[in-house]
């Protein structure tokens, strides 16, 4: 009796260990059976999905992309738009990435969180045969296209009206962009390389503002508390300058406050005198470009994981000041 | 039945009918590629519920898991960026930052009687400071996270065959974790605290020590972890991890482990972890605004808390009568026999 329980049990151990041994050798062959291929698309006329995976949903900047987007995209009604949002996290894009690969999207338009981080993805997107448009933030791969705002440029231009707004003699503090953003980390570098010319500015301290108005705002009041004497504030991003503006007026104090990306409510500060300049972009545009520049790179079957260099779209600036404000028309504000 | 069994089958049945349903609506879910990419991703979180689980059957918590991650992960980083050493160093390395905190954890929670939840919040901090404090930098100043090149470590972040190598990991984790809750003392003696902290004392039981245990387990998870996902991003970033303990939490939640302790096992972390994944590769199939994602995650949490609790007020209840009645039988026995022969 005790035997045959015995060989019973051998016997559905055997089965169980039988059944799981095929399922690994039936998942392992299906799995080998499984080859990705993207065929010649017309872009224009084919059904062809993009995806758009900004850092943060809810940014301004990364919304009017959206729009410009969006817009260039009615034309085709073959175009399947989808948005995503990064929720300023580098696992969720990568997360987010490895899904679009999977799901074979046509085109990946991408503001990366992190250069580093993003690498990775957008390197194994481009050998599947999916073209990586990076907006502003780029991935430190190279890929297809990076359409991007100036950024050392636009650091620059800050720091020469920063100059001649202060005379040449005064104390400049700087709200960054979070650690690891490539825009800003160019920025940055174009205000302080600008900024050597001029001795008599002197930076007293820089801190991160998140790229948003309310962590721009805590800043700069620590700024003010710690130093008496501020000439001027540059915030990388116009987010982070209004916080600024906010935390100066709430404090009394009076100096020349730049932000740069031109967005609609930096303009009115600067039309109400609450902001001083700005480095405007139409991101309107920059979308736009973006767009086109997938259509074109599905259409033209570009094999991004080939260079050995990420080509560059800059947008043009405009420096905008209290005298230049006006000639950005209303249907340009974003 | 047991209580535990049931509580089990019931999570295994609601991940099938998960599966079913967005293998119904979604001809891209059940494709192989989406289905090791899915074990992929509930894998980091699944490595660190393991972890997480001691905690919370001791009646604890540990909110610095997600620090941990980013901390292991600078260093690995840094030793990658400014040193030619082996990557055996900074796995080791890796691994002994994450046994440290988790071991600074338990004495803060044993030696000073912090509750779990601040100390364990305060070291949250502290870990993503100094995560931030050795973040590799440029010559501005200003951070500069660096790709890591190193071939020996990125084979963490690859495959065999088809399966992530951070998958089999997982799966080696939860067993031993389960081995060890189910099969050794210190699994034991970690119900106990956690069931009652007084009768494990009483019993003899080093309930410090017992701790300080779970919250060193914890952060070794949470080094297993980091080190797999920086391997898979290829950098280590200081807000790597951010918000990680919430999920983490969540699917030890969703798997059975209850926050008073005493309840749960790996097993129910596993099927939490791969619940929680599965929930999110489904959201991502109807590409639904990402608002939609957050709220869907918030009433499945909320629903599957609400269930554990009436469910395990039901078994107690019944726990409760079925020892009335056996108390009544065992007094009407006493006293027909008391009544019949007397003492002798």
């Amino acid at each position: 009796m005790q035997k045959q329980q015995e060989g019973e049990l051998t016997m559905r151990k055997s089965v169980h260990w039988g059944i799981i041994t095929v399922m690994i050798v039936a998942l392992a062959l299906a799995a080998a059976g499984q080859v990705s291929a993207q065929a010649k698309k017309n872009p224009y006329k084919d059904p062809v999905k993009i995806a758009y995976l900004p850092d943060n949903i809810g940014d301004t900047v990364g919304a009017a992309w959206g729009v410009g987007i969006k817009r260039e995209f009615a034309y085709f009604p073959n175009i399947t738009y989808q948005v995503f949002d990064g929720k300023l996290s580098a696992e969720t894009q990568n997360q987010i990435m490895t899904e679009l690969i999977n799901q074979k999207y046509d085109c990946i338009i991408l503001q990366a969180h992190d250069a580093a981080a993003l690498a990775a993805s957008a390197r194994e997107a481009e050998k599947q045969g999916i073209p990586v448009i990076d907006l502003n933030l780029d991935a430190q791969t190279p890929h297809t296209c990076l359409v991007a705002m100036v950024d050392y440029e636009a650091g620059s231009l800050v720091a020469q009206e920063i100059a001649k707004g202060v005379g040449d003699n005064g104390n400049v503090v700087i709200i960054e962009a979070p650690p690891g953003a490539s825009r800003g980390i160019n920025v940055e570098a174009g205000f302080r390389d600008t900024l050597k010319a001029h001795p008599g500015v002197k930076i007293l301290a820089a801190q991160d503002g998140e790229w948003l108005t309310e962590k721009g705002n805590t800043v700069m009041r620590d700024f003010l508390t710690k130093y008496p004497k501020i000439n001027a504030v540059f915030a990388i991003n116009d987010a982070m300058a209004e916080g600024a503006s906010q935390a100066a007026a709430a404090a009394g104090r009076k100096m020349i406050i730049w932000g740069a990306d031109g967005e609609k409510k930096a303009l009115q500060y600067i039309e109400q005198g609450k902001l001083t300049g700005t480095i405007y972009t139409n991101c309107y545009d920059e979308g736009a470009t973006a767009a086109r520049m997938a259509l074109y790179a599905i259409g033209a079957e570009i094999n991004g994981s080939k260079f050995t260099k990420t080509p560059i779209i800059k947008m043009a600036p405009i420096v905008v000041t209290k005298d230049t404000v006006a000639s950005i028309a209303e249907k340009d504000r974003w | 039945m047991r209580q535990e069994t049931i509580r089990r089958l019931f999570s295994l049945l609601l991940l099938s009918i998960l599966i079913v349903a967005f293998g119904a609506t979604s001809k891209l879910f059940l494709t192989l590629p989406n289905i090791f990419t899915l074990l992929r991703e509930a894998s980091v979180t699944g490595i660190l519920a393991v972890g997480v689980t001691f905690v919370i059957i001791t009646a604890g918590i540990d909110l610095s898991t997600g620090a941990i991650v980013a901390f292991v992960a600078m260093v690995c980083a840094n030793i990658f960026y400014y040193t030619t050493l082996p990557v055996w160093v900074a796995l080791a390395a890796g691994l002994l930052i994450g046994a440290g905190a988790g071991y600074l954890n338990g004495l803060l929670v044993t030696r000073l009687h912090l509750p779990d939840f601040i100390a364990t919040l305060s070291t949250q901090g502290i870990f993503r400071g100094l995560a931030l404090i050795i973040a590799i930098r440029s010559s501005t100043g200003s951070i500069s996270n660096k790709v890591i090149t190193n071939q020996g470590f990125l084979l963490l972040g690859d495959r065999v065959s088809v399966v992530y190598l951070v998958t089999i990991a997982f799966f080696v984790v939860a067993l031993l974790g389960q081995g060890i809750l189910k099969m050794t003392p210190l699994g034991t003696h970690t119900y106990a605290i956690g069931s009652s902290r007084k009768s494990a004392d009483l019993s003899g039981i080093n309930s410090d020590r017992v701790k300080k245990v779970a919250f060193t387990i914890s952060g070794i998870c949470s080094a297993v972890g980091a080190l797999f996902l920086t391997a898979r991003m290829q950098t280590a970033i200081p807000e790597l991890g951010t918000g990680l303990e919430f999920d983490v939490i969540a699917a030890v939640v969703i798997g059975g482990c209850a926050f008073s302790g005493g309840r749960g096992d790996v097993f129910g972390s596993v099927v939490g972890a791969l619940f929680m994944a599965i929930l999110t590769n489904g959201i991502y199939k109807y590409n639904l605004p990402a608002a939609f994602h957050i709220i869907i995650k918030g009433c499945v949490i909320i629903i599957m808390v609400i269930f554990d609790s009436v469910y395990h007020r039901r078994m107690d209840d019944r726990i409760r009568k079925a020892g009335k009645m056996l108390d009544q039988a065992a007094a009407a026995a006493e006293a027909a026999g008391g009544g019949a022969g007397g003492i002798s």
